[in-house]
């Protein structure tokens, strides 16, 4: 039938054209589904060193101090008292919180995941702009690519026998679960 | 030339410009970003909340923390006194780069004073001890949830600038 031929060209081209794009956010979704776990977009590890005592002072000084003391020559972005208690000292991608007095550091450095950040970055539609436009159409693709997937097969294997079924377990699936859930 | 080295190299230097923008702008813009002129002090902020309960403002600082998991929020401290207060965004509306610590940022939303139940204390002292979890040393300590304040002052924020 010239109908079928046409729905199958459709859903294979369409195929093709977002396969890149459906892995993408296949692999960003299960990595972003389990939030509560872990953190998908960044790697955070943190050092415990001891500096001693930093005699109370300016900021500044306090902060060279550490810095010294810690053989850091780097430029922090910013230092900070937290208050009483606490100096905060800010590197790109690097935190040392100081614990006034005794000298406790934690040094926390921050990594972007390799390309699951992106991926992420593109799932979540973090840049907004053009991107939601594209997302929109892989979200028609994906439309299309589910409505000519049902007509592809005719006949036991299609819509007129375990097709059939399948669809409906397809339906049924979140159904269930929202009476269940909800 | 041929046509498809062609194309290659406008694409590069397409890439080119537009890294190159990127990396020269100073700062970066998110959701509506900031258009009150006048900033209200931090000090002033928290010694005296009742004034601005409700009312949209503008605060300007330090980021000293961001959310680590959705970057759903910062917190923008005075760099004189390390006291600041938490700017949250709504969830994948805006999201704040966990590199945003530590750089200069100006602020704005609406100030609200929240008064939490005893169901809501409990729950963000959970939530504050796993965000800290590990800073203590171990797990055991982290999961001892320190008492928090039955009112918590915020901005539910609409934009920012990050410098």
């Amino acid at each position: 039938m010239r109908w079928r031929r046409l729905i199958i060209a459709v859903h294979r081209d369409v195929g093709y054209l977002v396969a890149g794009l459906t892995v993408m956010y296949a692999v960003s979704g299960v990595a972003v589904n389990h939030v509560a776990d872990w953190n998908p977009n960044y790697i955070i590890e943190t050092v415990e060193h001891q500096v001693g005592d930093i005699a109370e002072g300016s900021t500044s000084g306090m902060t060279s101090s550490v810095l010294e003391r810690l053989g850091i020559r780097d430029e922090p972005t910013s230092a900070i008292r937290m208050g009483p208690g606490e100096l905060r000292i800010f590197f790109e991608g690097r935190t040392l919180k100081v614990t006034l007095p005794g000298g406790r550091v934690l040094d926390e450095t921050v990594r972007r995941r390799p390309v699951l950040f992106e991926l992420n970055f593109l799932h979540l539609n973090h840049g907004k702009g053009s991107w939601t436009a594209v997302a929109d159409v892989y979200a028609l693709a994906l439309l299309t690519l589910a409505l000519t997937g049902i007509f592809i097969i005719p006949g036991r294997k299609g819509l007129g026998g375990r097709g059939r079924w399948l669809l409906l377990a397809g339906v049924l699936l979140p159904v269930v679960y929202l009476l269940v859930a909800t | 030339m041929n046509p498809r080295r062609h194309v290659a190299l406008s694409l590069l230097v397409l890439a080119l410009a537009w890294s190159t923008a990127v990396l020269a702008a100073d700062a970066t813009r998110y959701g509506a970003g900031v258009d009150l002129e006048k900033a209200t002090p931090l000090t002033d902020l928290l010694s005296h909340p009742e004034r601005y309960d409700g009312k949209a403002v503008r605060v300007d600082g330090v980021i000293t923390a961001v959310c680590k998991k959705r970057g759903c929020w910062i917190q923008v401290s005075d760099p004189d006194t390390g006291k600041g207060i938490r700017i949250k965004v709504e969830d994948g509306v805006i999201v704040f780069p966990m590199e945003s610590m530590g750089h200069r940022a100006s602020a704005q939303g609406t100030f609200e004073i929240v008064h939490l139940s005893p169901e809501q204390m409990k729950a963000m002292a959970e939530h504050r001890a796993e965000e800290h979890k590990g800073e203590h040393g171990t797990e055991k300590e982290a999961c001892q949830a320190e008492p928090v304040a039955n009112t918590v002052l915020l901005i539910r924020g609409t934009g920012a600038v990050i410098y």
